[in-house]
């Protein structure tokens, strides 16, 4: 975790949500930045939205820990900046797997960040939309409930097993709520633009956050563990082209996961694309391969196109699941294809818009295994062809 | 103009009855039309995964017609979008028999009108409908045992519980343009016998030298009457459920408020076929000076401002043509109630029109008719 070691610590005695608005508030009328993006309540009260808020007081209904993500909030503050920044300089409040979205998509070309001020709060999870929009006043009850003992059950089950819940290094603002004693909220910069921000404001930065920091750590670690342990037992579900095309097999190929995926930002998607398309003698001899052809086609090949696409960028946020209408385990299958390839490449999203993508440098020595085991499969191929 | 069979009154109709239950019949007919070389592939409902995931497929080995499931009461897509994207470049290179729902064929007839797609070689068995369950009890694993319960009420003609509500309020359960229709809905005999119907001259060529009873018959269309009007009942109380009373703006903007713009209903929708929305294109994209503007005026935008306008606009592009499948409501993830949207506004639209999307492959598409004389009451 790369934080610095002091921070500030703002009181909140009407509660974290409460707390985090009141330091908001105070930035924008300070001049901090001259406009915020922020979840808040749709009018109707059954979901949120993003709102790009400029006037204090439509900051009264807004609600930094919204219990659900309906939309990701890199695609959010995409929508905003893709052509380019505008005048304005906006403080973006988001969950911390929504901001290392936000950093890999400036790194795509699709964010600009320089009117940005990213500030992320620690993240309990989000209820899956499918709960919350049955009864969303149960979904307010039971995230309520949940959040305020970091109860992750009924969480996203990506949620339940993330390791990235707090500050990642990219932000520019960290709120740690962990467990502060009661009342309290821990403000981290991290770079000049968080520290000027509350250098502005008049905020020290005296406060030893060691205490917050060993219970992140500590969770991180139980997290961690927990990942390894769920990714193991999918990997045994998955494994292999037969159990992978197993696990996408109810797929209707909406290709919904890869609409709401925030890394997944082509304009136009290969697989919706005319080279997808084929004709009737195409298909008839496909099938003919085999005896019969699924339909719609090409359903694994789309998603194992996509990981090939994204998973170095992928943040385990869960939208592709939550949008699912066949809730196929498409995040977690996605999170642990991710981690190894991140692993591979000591790569972490989001978590430096400095460190350039993996697929945009080579070192000539890199994965040498890889290739010896290719340079085997051809001699062997070269030798059989004799 | 075609006719389904409920308007087929005191017409008879050539009739095929194979002694086996309606199930059994039908793959005996598919499996013979292959084995026989009559038609080169099969597309209908199958099994493919082990953990009971059932899709389509195109089948040209007649051993796999045993494992099909020709009237499992699910619809994971909507197959007339799927014959439309497997004839999009060029039609069926040969014979290809297709087992499919009304409104599935209804779908490819307007699809086709939109040449997007090839009647051309596709022999269409269709069945009397009884609906078919939502995408989430198949998620949920708990069709298998509601089947019995299904069968029972199709055969008693009576509602059946837990279907998806565009099933339950559908008024278009006999297939307009089928060569072949299966009796399903108050068909007693379901367990002991296959009739079918046989609609169109190619339909009785195909089937020529099956074995099985060959007569002349009139269509129950009394119960068919009955059914509709049952239908026609639910269909007002389910619509007056929903909370889209009317489609005012107050209700819509409503109903769409907690919409997160995935536009995944469009994605499925048998009649949205552009290749790219407008919704998803660079036209619809805003830069920052417009968000700024709104800030400057409103003090506060909402980054989903316009998804009510985007349903809007679906509605108006797709409404004369909607046949009320119920696919996008199955796949909303905020379960907004489309099915009845679409409903409502298709009936207002294809009212006007005195149109009915997929009756007749030769009746215009609305905005593609025009005569001087026609809504002087708007003008």
């Amino acid at each position: 975790m790369v934080v610095t070691q002091k921070g500030a610590i703002l009181a909140a005695e009407e509660g974290t949500e409460k707390g985090i608005l009141n330091f908001i508030k105070q930035a924008l009328s300070q001049g901090c930045f001259d406009a915020v993006l922020i979840p808040a309540r749709v009018p109707t009260g059954d979901s949120f939205a993003y709102f790009l808020v400029q006037n204090e007081s439509f900051l009264e209904g807004a609600s930094p820990l919204s219990p659900i993500m309906p939309v990701q909030g890199a695609r959010a503050i995409s929508s905003l900046t893709r052509r380019g920044k505008g005048k304005k300089k906006i403080a973006a409040i988001m969950r911390p797997c929504e901001a290392r979205a936000t950093i890999e998509l400036a790194k795509l070309g699709q964010v600009d960040l320089e009117n940005m001020t990213l500030i992320t709060v620690d993240c309990p999870g989000v209820i899956p939309l499918s709960d919350y929009f049955k009864d969303p006043t149960k979904g307010d009850e039971v995230f309520r409930d949940a959040s305020q003992n970091w109860n992750s059950k009924p969480m996203r089950p990506v949620c339940r097993i993330c390791d990235k819940f707090s500050a990642c290094g990219g932000e520019d603002i960290h709120v740690g709520t962990l467990e502060t004693s009661s009342g309290n909220i821990l403000l981290i910069p991290h770079g000049a633009k968080g520290e000027d921000i509350l250098n502005k404001l008049g905020i020290p930065l005296e406060e030893d956050i060691s205490d917050w920091e060993a219970k992140v750590k500590r969770l991180t670690e139980e997290r961690k563990k927990e990942r390894k342990q769920t990714d193991e037992a999918l990997r045994a579900d998955i494994e292999g082209i037969d159990r992978l095309a197993e696990a996408f097999s109810a797929c209707i190929n909406c290709h919904n996961c890869m609409r709401v995926c925030p890394i997944c930002y082509c304009q136009q998607c290969n697989f919706d694309s005319d080279k997808m398309k084929f004709t009737f003698g195409d298909y008839i001899t496909r099938a003919k391969a085999r005896g019969s052809l699924m339909v719609p086609t090409d359903t694994l090949l789309f998603h194992i196109g996509r990981m090939l696409h994204m998973s170095l960028s992928c943040v385990s946020c869960g939208m592709c699941e939550d949008a699912c209408p066949m809730a196929i385990p498409v995040a977690q299958i996605f999170t642990l294809v991710g981690d190894r390839n991140q692993e591979a490449f000591d790569y972490v999203p989001g978590r430096s818009v400095a460190e350039p993508l993996p697929l945009t440098t080579f070192e000539e020595h890199e994965f040498q295994e890889v290739e010896q085991s290719y340079a085997g499969v051809s001699a062997r191929q070269e030798r059989q062809d004799d | 103009m075609q006719e389904s069979l409920l308007d087929r009154r005191d017409r008879m109709t050539k009739v095929l009855r194979i002694n086996k239950s309606a199930e059994k019949g039908l793959k005996e007919l598919l499996k013979f039309l292959l084995e026989n070389g009559k038609v080169k592939g099969v597309v209908t409902l199958r099994k493919t995964g082990e953990d009971g995931a059932i899709s389509y497929s195109l089948i040209t080995n007649a051993d796999h017609i045993e494992s099909t499931l020709p009237l499992f009461p699910l619809m994971p897509v909507n197959l007339g979008k799927q014959l439309s994207l497997l004839t999009l470049m060029e039609p069926a290179t040969d014979p290809i028999a297709v087992v499919l729902r009304p409104c599935e064929l209804r779908a490819f007839v307007e699809l086709v009108k939109r040449n997007q797609g090839s009647l051309e070689n596709f022999l269409f068995i269709s069945s009397t409908c009884g609906g078919v369950y939502p995408l989430e009890m198949a998620v949920a694993g708990d069709i298998e045992e509601q089947l019995a319960q299904y069968w029972k009420a199709v055969e008693q003609g009576e509602a059946i519980p837990d279907v998806r509500p565009a099933c339950k309020a559908c008024t278009y359960f006999v297939p307009y343009t089928a060569d072949i229709t299966l009796s399903l809905l108050g068909n007693k005999e379901i367990d002991k016998q296959t009739v079918l119907f046989l609609n169109t001259d190619k339909g009785q060529s195909f089937v020529e030298g099956i074995s099985g009873q060959l007569s002349e018959e009139e269509p129950d269309s009394a119960t068919m009457e009955q059914i509709r009007k049952e239908r026609e009942a639910e269909k007002q109380k389910l619509s007056n459920e929903v909370e889209t009373k009317t489609l005012g703006i107050d209700d819509l903007t409503k109903t769409f408020s907690r919409c997160i713009d995935c536009h995944n209903c469009s994605k499925v929708c048998p009649i949205c076929y552009c290749h790219v929305c407008f919704f998803d294109s660079k036209d619809s994209e805003h830069g920052p000076v417009y968000y700024e503007t709104a800030l400057e005026k409103k003090g506060c935008v909402s980054m989903l401002s316009e998804t009510t306008f985007y349903h809007l606009v679906r509605l108006f592009h797709v409404s004369a043509s909607c046949v009320g499948c119920g696919l996008c409501a199955d796949v909303c993830p905020a379960n907004i109630p489309l099915w009845a949207v679409s409903l409502k506004a298709g009936e207002a639209v294809q009212k006007a029109f005195d149109y009915l999307p997929g009756r007749d492959i030769e009746e215009g598409i609305p905005i593609t008719t025009f005569k001087p004389e026609e809504f002087a009451g708007v003008e």
